[in-house]
């Protein structure tokens, strides 16, 4: 086979497609659907895999969370299960006594909230609150660029203080001062006393930006939620220290406290950010095989849709192969050119779904609100799949195509 | 000076179709010389064609013997025929059987592809082959953009482009008037003064009389052969 047979048969390929357009657009929309899918996907389940590494990465590979119970799935606080119901609520309590380990360098409870905020007449929809402790920087990153961060005094008294979040100061206040106003948070009045900006690449599901954080106490004072699904302590051991040694001491001071005897089991559930990744990965790696099934399919009928529409090229141009063969081309020289025709077509799709879907995914992912790069290992594979894809359909026709017998194909009408 | 080009012996070509046994060629011997200017003549049915196929390489005889430049061509596979038939052989049909999408360089450009031979060498020899025929202010037009006689000459450019022993022609003006005729044939005469090998089918008197040699064929037979005197 010789080298110049492939410009050539692209080239080929390439006019006929040109010639042929609504007839070869149709064929390769198989494979821009299933590639298209596929790029879509991957640069969405990346974006999001990025987001969640860059937010354990600012909370710490070695943080852990502490939850009354562990599930994949919210429970329904309203149908707790028993094994749910006879764990204690986690409390203030656990965390200081954690906090107080000499592995332990950061232990709060947290509690997750919606509510609107509003000031004057101005309201929002319901957004992120969180009750924290006043070192909660440590775990979300960030900065305080105005005022400051709640006192510990503060904190312990559950004074009716809010750090506000710089765009949902923006949006109370515009270019209004808001130091010292006291806004109303899920209709309660909460004095602000500093502003908050988040890093820029925290993880936040969709809609979900962080738009206050208040003491703990006072959200436990001020607000209704769920004990089960909403609350967690966060711990962050000593530098130097391992997560395993953390985790360990962190138990046996919460069995301590909580007066559990050798034998009994855990009243709670300890879960590291490496787990929280594997969960993850599960999920997207079942999300992952659902996709390429269903892409499969596309691309299994957009093949077929290519190998029908070379069979009618072959017949097409059955006086053309005649006259390449009187010409001296090998039956080698033949099967290439249409291999390489037919892989013109599905690369030329592929090349479209690439862009199809990335420009797909881009578009979700600024919706969704986050940024990471292009997955170029799934361009190059979208690439290989459609050159595959092109030259396995391919081959029937083009195989076809060089055992045609020169006379006839010579005297074909 | 007899230098022996083509040598056949007995050449034999059936064909089955269904339980009858078509007798197309029923043993043919001839030897063609270099620089021979050959018309085969006979009426329809008679074998022209499938002689022209057989010396052609295009089809391989059920019996008997074929030489080529001293190579025995009967027994050869198809990829070995193929390429003979791009080295040796230069095709002119009928139907000029042109790439309809390509320009006239790239429809003369075809048989260097599969010789191998690339970019600007390639193109400047298509190129020089038209001109041969007349056609360099021609080079980018489309088969569609030109006459039949034109069409006739960029597949006779293509067959020459490759230097090859013979220039087959099967009947190369049977799909043009006299006028267009007599002109293909003067681009013939050229190519014969200038040392090439033709061999050519017509079933036409006027357009036999320009060869220098006549065979007749009949039933599969050579029943005439007459040279003309110098
Ligand atoms: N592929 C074929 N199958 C069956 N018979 C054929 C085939 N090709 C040619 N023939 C027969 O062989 C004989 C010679 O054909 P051909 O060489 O085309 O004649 P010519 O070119 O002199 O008109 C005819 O009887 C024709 O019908
Ligand atoms: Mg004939």
């Amino acid at each position: 086979m010789r080298l110049s047979a492939i410009p050539e048969g692209a080239a080929i390929a390439l006019d006929a497609i040109r010639a042929n357009k609504l007839r070869s657009g149709l064929t390769i929309l198989g494979i821009v659907i299933g590639v298209s899918t596929v790029m879509a996907m991957a640069s969405i389940v990346q974006g999001i895999r990025g987001q969640i590494f860059e937010t354990l990465e600012i909370v710490g590979p070695t943080t852990f969370r502490v939850l009354r119970f562990f599930s994949t799935t919210p429970l329904n606080p309203d149908a707790l299960p028993r094994e749910v119901r006879i764990r204690p609520v986690l409390s203030p309590e656990d965390a200081e006594a954690m906090q107080d380990l000499p592995e332990i360098n950061y232990s709060a409870i947290w509690v997750g909230l919606f509510e609107r905020l509003a000031y004057d007449r101005t309201r929002t929809q319901l957004l992120v609150v969180y009750g924290a402790d006043p070192r909660f920087m440590e775990v979300l990153g960030g900065d305080i660029i105005e005022g400051r961060t709640f006192t510990p005094t503060e904190a312990r008294a559950g004074t009716p203080v809010v750090v506000l979040e710089r765009e949902a100061a923006d949006r109370l206040f515009g270019r209004e001062n808001s130091m010292g106003k006291v806004i109303r948070v899920g209709g309660r009045p909460f004095r602000i006393v500093g502003i908050y900006r988040e890093p820029d690449n925290i993880f936040q599901p969709p809609g979900q930006d962080i738009a206050a954080i208040v003491p703990f106490r006072a959200a436990e004072r001020n607000f209704r939620y769920d004990e089960t699904n909403s609350l967690v302590i966060l711990v962050k051991p000593r530098t130097g220290i391992s997560v395993d040694v953390a985790m360990d001491a962190a138990t046996l001071e919460l069995r301590r406290i909580r007066k559990l005897k050798p034998g009994d089991p855990n009243t709670f559930d300890m879960i590291t950010s490496d787990q929280i990744l594997g969960l993850f990965n599960r999920l997207t790696g079942v999300f992952f095989l659902v996709m390429i099934v269903l892409s499969s399919v596309a691309l299994m009928v957009g093949g077929i849709g290519v190998m029908a529409i070379m069979m009618v090229s072959v017949t097409q141009r059955t006086r053309e192969i005649g006259v390449r063969k009187a010409m001296g081309a090998t039956r080698r020289e033949i099967l290439w050119q249409f291999l390489v025709e037919a892989a013109t077509l599905t690369l030329l799709g592929g090349a479209l779904g690439i862009t199809l879907g990335l420009g797909a995914g881009e578009v979700l992912k600024n919706v969704m609100g986050f940024t990471t790069g292009v997955p170029i290992w799934s361009a190059v594979t979208a690439t290989a799949v459609s050159i595959a894809i092109g030259l396995i359909f391919g081959l029937l026709p083009a195989s076809r195509a060089s055992k045609l017998d020169p006379v006839e194909a010579l005297r074909y009408e | 000076m007899t230098d022996t080009i083509i040598e056949v012996r007995n050449l034999t070509r059936e064909y089955q179709m269904g339980a009858e046994l078509v007798r197309a060629l029923r043993g043919v011997d001839m030897s063609i010389y270099r620089n021979e200017y050959v018309a085969i003549m006979g009426p329809s049915g008679s074998g022209k064609s499938t002689l022209m196929n057989m010396i052609g390489c295009l089809d391989t005889p059920t019996e008997g013997e074929y030489w080529l430049n001293g190579l025995e061509v009967s027994t050869m596979g198809d990829d070995a025929l193929a390429r003979v038939r791009n080295r040796e052989i230069g095709f002119v049909f009928q139907t000029f059987n042109l790439l309809p999408r390509a320009s006239a360089l790239h429809n003369v450009e075809l048989p260097l592809i599969y010789a191998g031979v690339s970019g600007r060498t390639r193109r400047e020899h298509a190129s020089g082959a038209l001109s041969r025929v007349g056609l360099s202010d021609r080079v980018d037009h489309r088969p569609n953009e030109l006459s039949g006689g034109q069409r006739q000459r960029v597949a006779i450019a293509r067959a020459l482009v490759n230097e090859p022993s013979i220039l087959l022609a099967d009947e190369p003006t049977g799909n043009l008037d006299s006028t267009t005729s007599e002109e293909i044939m003067t681009v013939f005469e050229e190519l014969h003064a200038q040392g090439q090998t033709i061999i050519m089918v017509t079933h036409e008197a006027d357009i036999a009389a320009h060869a220098h040699r006549v065979i007749t064929l009949r039933d599969g037979r050579v029943h005439s052969d007459t040279k003309k005197a110098a």
